[in-house]
């Protein structure tokens, strides 16, 4: 080490050249970073979506869901299964190990798809993946706003499906633009079964016979003369009236057409989904969905962009209104780390300045912080992190420490200097630096170690707070290569000339250091002198930890602000979707009653496939704010929450919640809970889960601190059941599906074939009037012909009844499921998991083979327990060895391990006192603390051990040491903690997970500082090295 | 180093290492804190009970209306053809063979009673004698043309009188048991504006064999015209007409946990009433049992006092 800072102080302007260029690097880095709002949370998954028309959920579940759940059984890196089967649409989440490659992972579902595909009857839908996108994914919603009023919603949706969407499809990093609300575009041909028996016809083959009259041929070419000729037959309807003239029979030469018995016209498909604005209208909408792994603020921009484009060739009078961003989030985000950033450096550079006294030291330390940023960019850049909150976080959390290496390098330099004005000054850096570095290049390994069991966390809390450890670990290598390499170059450079100047000043410590140490000196002396008070002194604080601690509460991650409200209605899973539609507005028109909100657009149930899929029972309330300067005096986000919510209350039959876009996608795609709890009970039969999970939703209800509690509505929707009497059938010589066809076109309807308009193609749609298949009687009445033309009413061969079925089927694991979701308000998670388990355990009686399992947020924090319960003691010991070999004395290194708990008990003191909980990033904070506290023991004893070995007793080392190390360990705990300070007292967006991380450093600072400074003299005696042993 | 310093180190020793276990181990997993919070005011009484305010009421769109009685009629739908009255029909067979020599009328010519129509030689006695309408009527089949030879086997000549018409009606056999003569068809002609109301006056006794229905018939005043045989009609049967106690639109009534309710206004508030049914139409339910007249019910709306019950069972709300 010695050789190095040779080497280094020889070869100064080879090391100025090198660390120029790593800044730079740095700066290149930072420029190809990807920007992101936070680390993207999001599993590995791949999403089978199968739409099937027109079945219900036993139908779906048992038709399409299981061929597809167990085609992708026993796929490698398989991790779980979920799969919901919905009226209409199936859909399969194939969950995967982490860190498994996304396309190899959707290759291999593909791959499996195809077995599935041939276990599915024809006609029940084909299965296809879902965009390749994540939870993080939908970085854009826009709805079209029609200012002239003069377009219909299908010639809307027109536009969007046919115009917009391709041209937003084309944005690189845009994987894909789902449509929702108004009607796409049908030709409709709606029968009369009056006419169908005039005619002797029968629905299936009306439809065979349109498949028939539509259609465009080739047929290769003629030659002529020396030329070719292609030959094409056209045939493809392209309008109403084409249709309208197709002869469906022909009786004695008289031509029949299908406009005869069939009335043709445009509608809109049948639809699951539509969008609601302001309580007054409906409108079409679209979502933007990101391609994995791309750069959400590249593809926001170009996003943008495009639209502006759009919005020019769009007819007169309509355009697109974006009404979510991402980019929002994004900006404030990492508004909030780059402020908390800029602060930080900025309180740092005056509490430099304070204590150095002059300028030109501090500039060198202050020189660290971007150093170490441009290497943690570096860092950034190979690993793959992406800047977003918490990676930015790390940085401004270590802003502080990044300086601590370079302080204790410059003091030391800035002190020698002074107290030997005669020794060369190159010398006087040589030796300084000789002296410290050793220590702090341990210090500085021993930080990044304590990072460690953040890099062993798993799952969602992994992909939170990995990019925070990496920065900070980064960052801290960064300031090691800084203090090691550069600062002894700078510092011999820079301070060198100062020298000359006002000797006598020069001596002296600056006042403020003076009086501080006038102000020490005799409570260090104190402690030193009566060690017992010491003792009584570090045991009342643990004492005081230990009472306070049981009182914290705890919870996985604060709840993280995205700035956007989402008020999500439940209706009752029966309803219609008109009726759906009318409750929606008229919340709508209530929240639109709190003055700060600008507008309201919903989505209802599920636009096209890919994103969501929410039955129409279920609503999502964009509220949009008006900008904050426009607001009532005193007002904020809290605030307006809690006006809507006085405004929702007395709301018959809709059941309300808060939620936020981002946590609410990420969310479903974890656990398909959207609420912090989740009870989770599995069995076979449907109505005993249902029960069960009543009971057990009763009970919840009487523990304290339990709110929203909601159980899946898996039931409740009406069914009218056709069963088909095959004695019956038998005497009409009538096969099964013969009925089964007329009821399905007759009620359902049927598509048959396209009509082109050009590159646009839209749905040929055959069904019955609906007078004759919307209600019971007139589908009893439905006539179905046999081979010999004779006619019979379906009531005569089936009975008809109404019953209620299941609104959708969870699965997991290939086993039925039901959830019982929960928030908890007032009161922590885990003992509320505590109490309810123990209160179902002894209520409720479950039968054979059923089981409940939690589920949530709450298991999350459950897995990170466990983990950290091995790897914090692993750590604890590694950096017992690594200040073992640095100290070579059992002794010494336990009397630094003591840090820990005195600075546990301060962030302790400091959760409790800001009424925070115990949380992962409390934890964070915790770890990083160690980091801090060790560190500065370290530099103390490092000097008590010199002063020793230079002859010193114990107790006059002991008090030397500490005063003169009273510079150094004052300043790398004032700087971590000012650093902080922007972080604590920030409220822009993200801070909420930012703050009890640096509550607890900077809580646990304070008392470690504290105790470093009195107790650690004083106990230095018992744990002092041997001189004897060592050399003299 | 004394013992007593062992001691106070070793001491310290373990008090970090318990500190340190009790931390990570125990990490997270803190005992519930909370004193019991106070009862909250949040256990409703069971008897379910809903109170909205009328403001709500209104904004909801629900209706109220008070409970009476009604009448109501069911009916069945059937599909059927306009064929002639047969006793309004006149098949002419020429009295002789021979040969026509000339044909007075065409084919759907009106006639009256003892109108020529054709004249034929008879080929036995070469007289010639003509062929004269038995009814007033329309020339409906005409099958001769001048200088044809005519048998006297078939008749040439249908006339029919048009006045009145018959529908005749398909009656599947499930239907069998409600359909009666005497009661009231609507018969209508898809696509236009005919409508005609009369009695059944005639069932089949036996059911076709191919078809499996038996034939209701109805006649129907056809004075100007419009019915023409052959066309194809529905008719609607008016199996059922009752006097009921109390009827409600269909709607007011709704299922709640398999059981039929209806949303009665009480003074405590709004409560579900348990009902049983009776007939009913696509419109109008009979209620047997549950509901008196004279009662404020939900008419209109009804489904939003069924899902503030069922919001009530899924879990608490935001309050």
């Amino acid at each position: 080490m010695n050789g190095t800072i040779d080497f280094i102080l020889k070869n100064r302007l080879l090391i100025i050249v090198i660390a120029i260029f790593i800044t730079a690097g740095g700066y290149f880095s930072y420029k190809k970073l990807p920007i992101d709002a936070f680390p993207d949370v999001s599993p590995v998954l791949v999403q089978v979506f199968t739409q099937t028309e027109g079945l219900a959920p036993e139908e779906v579940e048992k038709y399409v869901t299981f061929p597809v759940e167990v085609a992708m059984n026993g796929l490698p890196n398989l991790k779980s299964i979920r799969s919901v089967s919905n009226f209409g649409l199936s859909v399969v989440n194939i969950y995967f190990e982490d860190g498994t490659d996304i396309y190899f992972a959707r290759q291999i579902v593909n791959e499996r798809l195809n077995e599935a595909r041939e276990q599915i009857p024809e006609g029940f839908g084909d299965p296809q993946m879902g965009p390749i996108s994540t939870g993080m994914g939908l970085i854009l919603f826009y709805y079209l706003e029609d200012e002239t009023g003069n377009y219909s919603l299908e010639e809307l949706r027109t536009i969007q499906d046919w115009l917009i969407k391709f041209q937003l499809q084309t944005v690189p990093g845009v994987t894909e633009v789902l449509g929702i609300g108004g009607w796409e575009k049908q030709f409709h041909v709606v029968l009369n079964p009056d006419d169908l028996l005039r005619y002797n016809l029968s629905v299936n083959e009306i439809t065979e016979i349109i498949k028939k009259n539509n259609l465009n041929v080739g047929a290769s070419f003629i030659e002529r003369d020396a030329e070719e000729f292609l030959v094409r037959s056209i045939g493809l309807a392209t309008k109403i009236q084409d249709l309208e003239n197709i002869v469906v029979k022909s009786e004695d030469g008289t031509p029949v057409y299908l406009k005869e018995i069939a009335d043709i016209k445009i509608g809109g498909a049948v639809r699951r989904g539509i969008q609601t604005h302001n309580g007054i209208e409906e409108v079409v909408a679209g979502m933007v969905v990101k391609l994995y792994g791309t750069n959400s603020s590249t593809v926001i921009g170009a996003v943008e962009q495009k639209m502006k484009e759009i919005n020019k060739t769009l007819p007169e009078g309509i355009k697109l209104v974006p009404y979510y961003e991402q980019k929002t989030l994004v900006e404030a985000a990492v508004k909030t780390v780059t402020d908390a950033l800029i602060q930080g450096i900025i309180l740092v550079a005056i509490i430099l300045m304070l204590f150095m006294g002059s300028l030109r030291p501090s500039l060198v330390v202050a020189l660290s912080i971007p150093f170490s940023i441009m290497v943690a960019f570096i860092g950034m850049n190979f690993l793959d992190i992406s800047v977003n909150l918490m990676s930015f976080g790390g940085l401004a959390i270590a802003i502080g420490m990044m300086v601590d290496a370079s302080i204790v390098l410059v003091e030391n330099i800035d002190r020698l200097k002074r107290e030997n004005p005669a020794e060369s000054f190159l010398h006087v850096v040589a030796r300084a630096s000789k002296e410290v570095i050793k220590p702090i290049i341990f210090a500085i390994i021993i930080i990044i170690t304590v990072f460690i069991p953040l890099f062993t966390l798993q799952g969602v809390e992994g992909k939170t707070f990995k990019p925070l450890a990496y920065t900070i670990a980064l960052a801290m290598f960064g300031s090691l290569l800084f203090a090691v390499f550069i600062a002894p170059v700078l510092s011999s450079l820079i301070l060198k000339r100062k020298k000359n100047k006002d000797k006598d000043t020069d001596k002296k410590e600056i006042w403020i250091v003076r009086n501080l140490i006038k102000f020490y000196e005799p409570f260090v002396m104190f402690f030193v002198k009566r060690r017992i008070y010491a003792v009584i002194l570090s045991l009342i604080l643990l004492l005081i930890g230990i009472i306070i601690y049981p009182k914290l509460g705890s919870e996985f991650t604060p709840t993280l602000q995205e700035g956007t409200l989402i008020v999500r209605l439940s209706m009752a899973p029966s309803i219609s979707l008109e009726e759906s539609k009318r409750l929606t507005m008229l919340v709508e028109k209530r929240v639109l009653k709190v003055p700060e909100i600008k507008g309201t657009v919903t989505r209802i149930g599920r636009g096209e496939v890919g994103a969501h899929t929410d039955p129409i029972n279920s609503a999502e309330m964009y509220v949009l704010l008006k900008p904050e300067d426009e607001w009532r005096e005193g007002i904020n986000q809290k605030k307006i929450e809690s006006e809507i919510r006085k405004n929702l209350e007395n709301i018959p039959g809709i059941l309300t919640n808060f939620t936020q876009p981002i946590r609410m996608t990420v969310d479903e795609l974890l656990e398909g809970v959207r609420a912090e709890l989740a009870v989770k009970l599995f069995g076979d039969d449907l109505d005993i889960l249902k029960n069960k999970a009543e009971e057990i939703s009763n009970l919840l209800k009487t523990i304290p601190g339990a709110a929203d509690i909601q159980v899946d509505q898996v039931s409740g929707k009406p069914q009218l059941k056709i069963t088909v009497n095959r004695h019956a059938i038998a005497r009409y010589s009538l096969n099964l599906s013969d009925v089964q066809n007329v009821i399905r076109t007759a009620i359902g309807g049927e598509t048959a074939g396209q009509i082109f308009e050009g590159i646009r193609r839209f749905d040929i749609f055959v069904r019955f009037a609906p007078e004759f298949r919307n209600n019971k009687m007139a589908i009893a009445g439905l006539l179905i012909s046999n081979k010999n033309g004779l006619k019979v009413p379906l009531s005569q061969i089936a009975t008809i009844e109404e019953i209620e079925g299941p609104r959708q089927i969870t699965r997991e694991q290939n086993q039925r499921f039901i959830t019982i979701q929960c928030n908890v308000l007032n009161r922590d998670i885990g003992s509320f998991v505590d109490e309810s388990q123990k209160a179902i355990d002894e209520n409720i009686d479950l039968p054979v083979g059923y089981y409940t399992v939690w589920g949530g947020q709450f298991r999350l924090q459950q897995e990170a327990n466990k983990r950290f319960a091995i790897v914090i003691p692993v750590t604890l010991l590694l950096i017992f060895f690594l200040l073992f070999s640095s100290f070579n004395s059992l002794k010494n290194s336990l009397l630094i391990l003591l840090n820990i708990p005195l600075a546990l008990v301060g962030g302790i003191i400091a959760l409790w006192l800001t009424n925070q909980n115990l949380s992962v990033p409390s934890s964070v904070g915790f770890i990083a603390l160690f980091g801090i506290a060790l560190e500065n023991g370290m530099v103390l004893v490092t000097y008590f051990n010199q002063l020793l070995r230079e002859g010193k007793t114990i107790d006059e080392a002991s008090i030397e040491g500490a005063k003169l190390r009273l510079r150094p360990v004052l300043m790398t705990a004032v700087t971590t903690a000012l650093g902080l300070i922007p972080l604590l007292l920030s409220t822009g967006t993200g801070s909420e997970v930012q703050r009890p991380l640096a509550t607890v450093v900077v809580g646990g600072l304070f008392t470690s500082t504290i105790l470093t400074l009195l107790v650690l003299p004083a106990f230095y005696k018992w744990f002092s090295i041997k001189i004897e042993d060592s050399e003299i | 180093m004394d013992i007593k310093n062992k001691i106070i180190y070793i001491s310290l020793g373990l008090i970090t290492g318990i500190i340190a276990g009790y931390f990570f181990s125990g990490s997270l997993e803190s005992e519930p804190n909370l004193t019991k919070e106070k009862k909250e005011q949040h256990e409703e009484e069971h008897s379910t009970v809903i109170n909205l305010p009328d403001s709500v009421l209104n904004e909801f769109g629900v209706k109220i209306a008070v409970a009476e009685s009604g009448e109501i009629t069911i009916h069945k739908d059937l599909t059927g053809e306009i064929i002639p009255n047969p006793y309004n029909l006149a098949h002419i067979v020429p009295r002789f063979k021979g040969i026509v020599k000339a044909v007075y009328r065409k084919i759907g010519d009106r006639v009256k009673k003892g109108d020529k129509i054709a004249l034929i030689e008879s080929n036995e006695s070469l007289v010639q004698y003509e062929v004269t309408s038995s009814i007033d009527g329309v020339i409906l089949e005409l099958h001769m043309t001048p200088g044809e030879l005519i048998g006297d086997e078939k008749h040439v000549v249908t006339i029919a009188n048009l006045n009145n018409v018959w529908a005749e009606l398909n009656v599947y056999q499930k239907d069998l048991g409600d359909v009666k003569v005497g009661q009231l068809v609507e018969v209508r002609s898809p696509h236009t504006e005919n409508v005609f109301r009369n009695k059944l006056f005639y069932i089949s006794p036996t059911v076709d064999e191919a078809t499996r229905t038996a034939i209701a018939r109805v006649m129907l005043n056809n004075s100007n015209g419009v019915w023409k045989p052959g066309m194809f009609v529905s008719g609607k049967v008016y199996t059922t007409k009752k006097k009921v106690r109390v009827a409600v639109p269909k709607n007011a009534v709704q299922i709640l946990e398999g059981q039929t309710v209806v949303f009665v206004k009480t003074g405590k508030g709004f409560q579900p009433r348990v009902v049983s049914l009776g007939i009913e139409n696509d419109r109008l339910v009979e209620i047997l049992d549950g509901l008196h007249t004279g009662e404020s019910y939900v008419a209109s709306g009804a489904f939003t006092f069924k899902s503030e019950i069922l919001k009530e069972s899924f879990g608490g709300d935001e309050h």
